[in-house]
């Protein structure tokens, strides 16, 4: 069975420190430079003992990122998008079958109307 | 009494009934906004046979377009640079 992927996890690969502000980046999508520079700011402007409490224990509480857990930037972007916002999600897959689905149609029209060269195939077989 | 028990309802409203309330709702609003696990696994399969589906599709495509130049296959959902990406799996 293969790990969740809507949980929040350390980011190791991409730490600076112990990885809760890369973790942070990778679940919302949010650019990590941002996440960073906004910790940073917070604990300059007053919540100097508790951002670093929230870190740690974060840090303490989650589980490193499993290796391969997406199989691609592709995956790993998808899974992002369920995590901020899950029926976007569920939308958007329906419309990728809705494409497919368009697209096939497509292709037995243009089979079964207007292809003269299945045709003529057809007739030298005769 | 009543300046005994008062108080107490009050303290007790505050401190029991208010968090109650905010993390009965923030229970609520978690698991209505959060997958289950196995929404996750289905939304996981949906979403890989969508995309197997449509690598098929584009391969099908391009032989129909191959062998019969005046088809053209309207573009859908994929990127073309999908193709060169690194972290592509292979089937």
């Amino acid at each position: 069975m293969s790990a969740s992927r809507t949980k929040y996890y350390l980011d190791k690969q991409n730490a600076k420190w112990m990885g809760v502000c890369s973790g942070l980046a990778d679940y919302t999508g949010i650019d990590v430079t941002w996440v960073r520079v906004a910790v940073i700011v917070l604990t300059i402007m007053g919540g100097f003992p508790w951002t670093l409490i929230a870190y740690f224990v974060a840090a303490w509480l989650a589980q490193p990122r499993p290796l391969g857990l997406y199989d691609n930037a592709e995956d790993a972007k998808f899974w992002q998008g369920v995590r901020t916002n899950p029926k976007r999600s569920a939308r958007e897959v329906r419309a990728e079958f809705r494409d497919i689905d368009r697209r096939l149609s497509d292709i037995e029209l243009y089979y079964t109307s207007s292809n003269s060269r299945l045709s003529r195939e057809i007739d030298a077989l005769r | 009494m009543e300046d005994i028990l008062v108080p107490i309802m009050v303290v007790g409203m505050i401190f029991v009934g208010l968090p109650w309330v905010i993390l009965h709702h923030l229970t609520k609003w978690r698991a209505a906004s959060s997958l289950t696990r196995d929404d996750e696994m289905m939304l996981d399969g949906l979403h890989d046979t969508a995309r197997r589906l449509e690598e098929r599709l584009i391969t099908i495509e391009r032989i129909i377009a191959a062998d019969n130049p005046d088809f053209t296959p309207r573009r859908g959902l994929a990127d073309p640079d999908a193709e060169n990406d690194p972290y592509r799996r292979s089937h």
